[in-house]
């Protein structure tokens, strides 16, 4: 098994090890909207997927664990990467600006990530090391009708967005996708992706903001 | 001393099997206690490295750039000739050769001529298995465009960047040896003498241009693959570190130099257009394959050249060689552009120019066929004159570009300093007094792949393999001798910069030693050059110490072997009292001012052995035998 | 033609232990016809009338394909203009009045030397982990044994036009050398001459690359932009493709 320790340690192999966790954790976050978005159609519906999804069991705590584990590489990985990446280049620029191949969401990767890193963890206390006898939509409600928490969620699914919009493009590059035929659909599609992820789950504490209805 | 060329005997199509039989070997065991130091990375150097590595000797390889992928061969954009006759145009080794001997206005060795038409096939086999990407065609077979001074299409090629591509397969393979402990790769050296002991070359003396540190090196056998001399004209399409110091050098140590005043000059450069620049930029041959050179037919006519009308153009090359037309060979194709210029025809702000006009290609073949042949050298035209040739005539001149002469070798590539080989254009054999385009990449990998790894083994097997170090007292000799004429330099402290008086160098020559020369401006030039020597040698400026990398010292270094080289180069454009190929003398040409070759008196190449500072080189005749072509005054109409 | 007086603030460092230090000079009249390389020679022939040292910097056939010259201008290698090196980037196209700040290529791989001129034998320390074709003078198969389709001769090509002068690693943020190692991995493995030994190639000059201290890609594609050869990031998909087969599937380790 030493082919993954020295997979591992090379540059390409952590870059496909941050390509694929993203991947993965891309999955994750489609199916944690589609669960969310189940919010718009009413406090019963929201409150049901919530119930179902406590009901799998074990299972749900082998998938936790997953995503734990997933978060973990993710984090861990970019940290390094990070790191020696700033080694790379001791003495910076004087001038320091783009040669036209940078984006918004590229150039603020790791900052990013730590937004997101904060954001999981009071997201995390807010929804999982919880009273879970309370049903999920009054839990919502009740914290993201405070504007203080709304708008922390807000800027932290910015955040989200914006990490996306360069990740999910990153990720098929890093893995050896790139190709003239798909290239256009790749990049329109990951934008896109970004875009749906950050409207919809922005909607909820903007909808928890300012509707008098929702959720209730 | 007599000069043998040691061409071997018997017919010409069997010189080269028989010799490379006859050629002594050394066995395999013993090529690993032999070493050998290559001069230069270019295609000849890096060939040539790579492949006595392969063999099994030792090699330390040594450039000037800070990466040997960098050597001017690099620039080289057309294309490699090769007598594939993969084209079925009639194309053969025996046509690859005649079209050289002959391009080359019958100044060349028929031998060596015939051997580099030979390997030119194992050439192209052997740049393909390294994985050179030449371009090809749907089918996937390699493709062939035609160059000038032939008929046939033989000239291979990967887009406008031939050598480029040329150059780093032969960089690969030397890399792929430098990782086999084969090779040490020494960059950032430059060639400062070479050591001779007992009348044999035995190592060299670099200057580490980092540190500036002098070092030494020795081994059993020296190849120079320097490059040419074309930058003693200041202004040239080499590059701005090609010089002739290390030819020179061993020039001063007892080699001989042929024929130094043949030097090619480009028909297709962008023109000069100002006083600052530093370098010529060449356009690629290739582009008088569609290009229509012309000037207005009258005098003064300063139109643009959109607005002037097809019946007052001067298509001169179409009218005055109908059957090559715009394909005539280089030195032709220039001296009809400084002889419409000199008629008062040129165009452009100096009038120092002519169009090549790609109107009719594009409004032929479509805008897409001539992007996809020639887009690169458009894209590199328009960033230096900001005028796009798919919308107007470019503006071309000639340049300095080639130089065919250079150290004399033998067959065996051996220069008259025993176990100082020389390869690529700083040696002076294949070309004559023209060479032909795409032939360059063609003789520098000629000589390194397949030409000195025969014929540095019938030389070393005559000598001993004991272990060679620098102890000999020569080594610190000609090290302090290096030493001392760059402490000389730094304390000049003069008024001029280095480039000042390059550039007046340059100047003269151009005039009196270009394009065309006669024999009262030769007399002045050399009259003229102890004085610009003089100057040098009292009045450069020189900032900085040698013990750190420093730029002026390495130029100032290089001109002032530049300016004792020019000398030799009138002295032997006066004494070749012809015409030929790109010599041209003004009191030797036909009625209609064509260049007339002289066989009867000049049929040789022309040699020159050093005697010393301040005597005049002693002259050798190699007579020039023809017994498979029959010189002609050359036709191109 | 018309001239142009700028400021200019250079680099200048005695030595690779030496601490360096920007420097400003004013340029005096200068051609909008001249090259960069051109206005620097400027400078440096009135520095050197004037007694003090001109500005080193690299550079050698100055029509763009040597790969010897570079630096960073206001911030972009090889200076603002698309697909340029820097010699052959014209004065044209800056305005009367700029300042430019010149600065060498920066990456912990890349060694300052002196003033501009860096030490970029990195490039070829990767090359010769790997990047060549086995075949020794001789022996090889006539030219036209293995067809190539144009495609693939086309795309390689592509690849193969790097011109090793570095300006992907000082562009890129995390002064990575991927997209010189895409390029040479992507031709030798578009050509049938490159497949024996692709696997063993991708992992070798990847672990050199990382071994001499460039930085990791982070897909910013600031190489591509830089480039002054246009050699695409679709090389490095292929490079990670390359390698990751021959990590995950190839026989090599």
């Amino acid at each position: 098994m030493g082919w993954i320790g020295s997979l591992y340690r090379s540059s390409v192999g952590k870059k496909s090890i941050m390509a694929a966790s993203g991947l993965l954790l891309s999955l994750f976050l489609l199916t944690h909207l589609l669960g969310n978005s189940l919010s718009f159609l009413g406090r019963e519906a929201f409150n049901a997927y919530a119930e179902k999804l406590h009901s799998v069991g074990d299972l749900l705590y082998i998938v936790e664990a997953g995503l734990l584990f997933l978060f973990l590489i993710h984090i861990i990985t970019g940290i390094i990467l990070y790191l020696e990446n700033l080694q790379a280049r001791p003495s910076r620029y004087s001038v320091s600006t783009s040669e036209g191949g940078r984006s918004w969401g590229s150039r603020t990767m790791p900052y990013t990530g730590v937004i997101i890193f904060v954001f999981i963890i009071v997201h995390l206390l807010n929804f999982h090391f919880t009273d879970k006898s309370v049903p999920v939509a009054d839990l919502v409600r009740g914290l993201l009708s405070r504007p203080p928490m709304a708008f922390f969620y807000i800027i932290s699914l910015l955040a989200v967005a914006l990490h996306l919009s360069h990740g999910v493009w990153s990720l098929f590059q890093s893995i050896g996708f790139n190709h003239d035929k798909y290239n256009g659909v790749l990049l329109k599609g990951a934008l896109a992706f970004s875009i749906l992820v950050g409207t919809v789950f922005i909607l909820i504490p903007v909808l928890a903001l300012v509707s008098r209805s929702f959720l209730l | 001393m007599i000069l043998d060329s040691k061409i071997p005997d018997g017919p010409l199509a069997e010189k080269w099997d028989r010799h490379r039989f006859e050629c002594k070997l050394v066995n395999p065991a013993n090529k690993r206690k032999f070493d050998i130091i290559v001069v230069g990375a270019g295609l000849a150097g890096a060939s040539a490295s790579a492949s006595l590595a392969e063999l099994g000797y030792n090699v330390k390889t040594f450039c000037l750039q800070d990466s040997p992928r960098r050597g001017h061969s690099i620039a080289a954009q057309g294309g490699i000739n090769a007598a594939k006759n993969y084209q079925n145009d009639g194309d053969s080794i025996f046509r690859l050769f005649y079209d050289t001997i002959k391009g080359g206005d019958f100044r060349a060795r028929e031998a060596n001529v015939y051997r580099l038409a030979q390997v030119s096939n194992n050439i192209i086999d052997q740049c393909v298995a390294q994985g050179v990407p030449f371009a090809r065609e749907y089918g996937g077979q390699l493709a062939n465009r035609s160059f000038g001074g032939a008929q046939v299409s033989r000239t291979f090629y990967a887009r406008g960047q031939t050598g480029q591509q040329l150059l780093l397969g032969a960089y690969s393979a030397l890399m792929r040896q430098v990782k086999k402990g084969k090779v040490e790769m020494l960059s950032r050296r430059e060639m400062l003498d070479v050591v001779v002991i007992d009348g044999q070359a035995r190592g060299i003396v670099t200057r580490n241009m980092l540190s500036g540190v002098i070092e030494t090196h020795a081994a059993h056998a020296v190849v120079l693959a320097t490059g040419g001399y074309g930058n003693v004209y200041f202004l040239s399409t080499n590059a701005m570190g090609s010089n002739v110091t290390a030819a020179w050098r061993a020039y001063k140590r007892g080699a001989y130099f042929a024929n130094p005043c043949f030097v090619q000059i480009h028909p297709t450069c962008i023109p000069v257009h100002g006083t600052y620049q530093s370098k010529l930029t060449l356009m690629s041959e290739s582009l008088r394959n569609d290009g229509r050179v012309w000037v207005p037919k009258n005098p003064g006519d300063t139109r643009p050249p959109t607005e002037i009308p097809e019946n007052e153009r001067d298509y001169y090359l179409e009218n005055k060689y109908p059957s090559f037309g715009n394909l005539v060979p280089r030195d032709v194709a220039s001296r009809n552009a400084k002889e419409q210029c000199d008629q008062g025809k040129g165009v452009g702000s100096t009038g120092l120019a002519v169009y090549l006009d790609f109107s009719e290609a594009i409004s032929r073949d479509g805008s897409g066929v001539i992007t996809r042949k020639y887009g690169n050298l458009f894209h590199m035209y328009e960033k230096i004159t900001a005028a796009n040739p798919m919308h107007e005539p470019m503006m071309i001149f000639p340049a300095v570009h080639y130089t065919m002469g250079g150290l004399w070798v033998d067959y065996n590539l051996m220069s008259t300093i025993p176990g100082l080989f020389v390869l690529g254009e700083a040696n002076f054999s294949d070309h004559g007094a023209n060479r032909l385009g795409a032939s360059a990449l063609m003789q520098g990998l000629a000589d390194g792949y397949f030409v000195i790894p025969y014929t540095i083994g019938n030389y070393l097997a005559t000598i001993s393999s004991s272990p060679q170090d620098t102890s000999h007292q020569a080594f610190k000799q000609v090290a302090d001798e290096a030493a001392a004429k760059i402490g000389q330099l730094l304390a000049i402290n003069g008024k001029k910069t280095v480039d000042e008086i390059h550039r007046e160098l340059g100047l003269l020559m151009w005039d009196s030693c270009g394009m065309s020369r006669n024999e009262a401006g030769l007399q002045q030039a050399l009259a003229r050059l102890p004085a610009i020597r003089e100057e040098f040698w009292q009045n450069v400026a020189i900032p900085g110490s040698g013990q750190e990398l420093n730029q002026s010292l390495e130029r100032a270094g290089r001109v002032a072997d530049f300016l004792e080289f020019a000398e030799l180069m009138v002295i032997d454009a006066l004494s070749r009292k012809e015409s030929c190929g790109c010599h041209f003398r003004e009191e030797s040409q036909t009625e209609e001012n064509e260049a007339k070759r002289d066989d009867a008196n000049h049929a040789h190449v022309s040699v020159w052995e050093y005697t010393g500072d301040g005597n005049s080189p002693e002259f050798h005749k190699e007579p020039l035998a023809f017994e498979n072509v029959q010189p002609s005054q050359r036709s191109y109409k | 033609m018309s001239d142009i007086q700028l400021t200019l603030k250079i680099w200048r460092q005695e030595g690779p232990d030496a601490p360096g230090r920007f420097q400003s000079y004013a340029s005096g009249p200068i051609s909008t016809d001249m090259s960069f390389l051109e206005m620097l020679d400027v400078l440096n022939e009135r520095l050197t009338g004037e007694g003090a040292e001109p500005v080193a910097f690299d550079h050698d056939c100055r029509e763009g394909i040597c790969g010897m010259c570079g630096a960073v201008v206001n911030g972009h290698s090889h200076g603002p203009e698309k697909e340029t090196t820097l010699c052959q980037l014209h004065m044209r196209h800056f305005n009367d009045g700029d300042t430019l700040v010149i600065e060498p290529f920066r990456a912990r791989a890349f060694r300052i030397e002196k003033d501009l001129v860096v030490d970029r034998s990195g490039l070829d320390k990767m090359i010769t982990a790997g990047g060549f074709v086995s075949v020794n003078t001789g022996g090889a198969p006539d030219a036209n044994a293995i067809p190539i389709p144009q495609k693939n001769a086309e795309e390689a090509m592509d690849a193969a036009a790097c011109i090793g002068c570095g300006a992907c690693v000082a562009a890129c943020p995390n002064a990575s050398a991927m997209l010189f190692v895409a390029a040479k991995v992507s031709h030798l493995s578009l050509l049938p001459q490159g497949h024996p030994e692709r696997a063993r190639r991708a992992l070798d000059m990847v672990s050199e690359m990382d071994e001499l201290g460039f930085g990791n890609c982070s897909n910013e594609r600031e190489c591509e932009a830089a480039c002054p050869k246009g050699i695409s990031i679709r090389n490095i998909a292929r490079l990670n493709r390359e390698f990751l087969k021959a990590a995950i599937f190839s026989d090599e380790d």
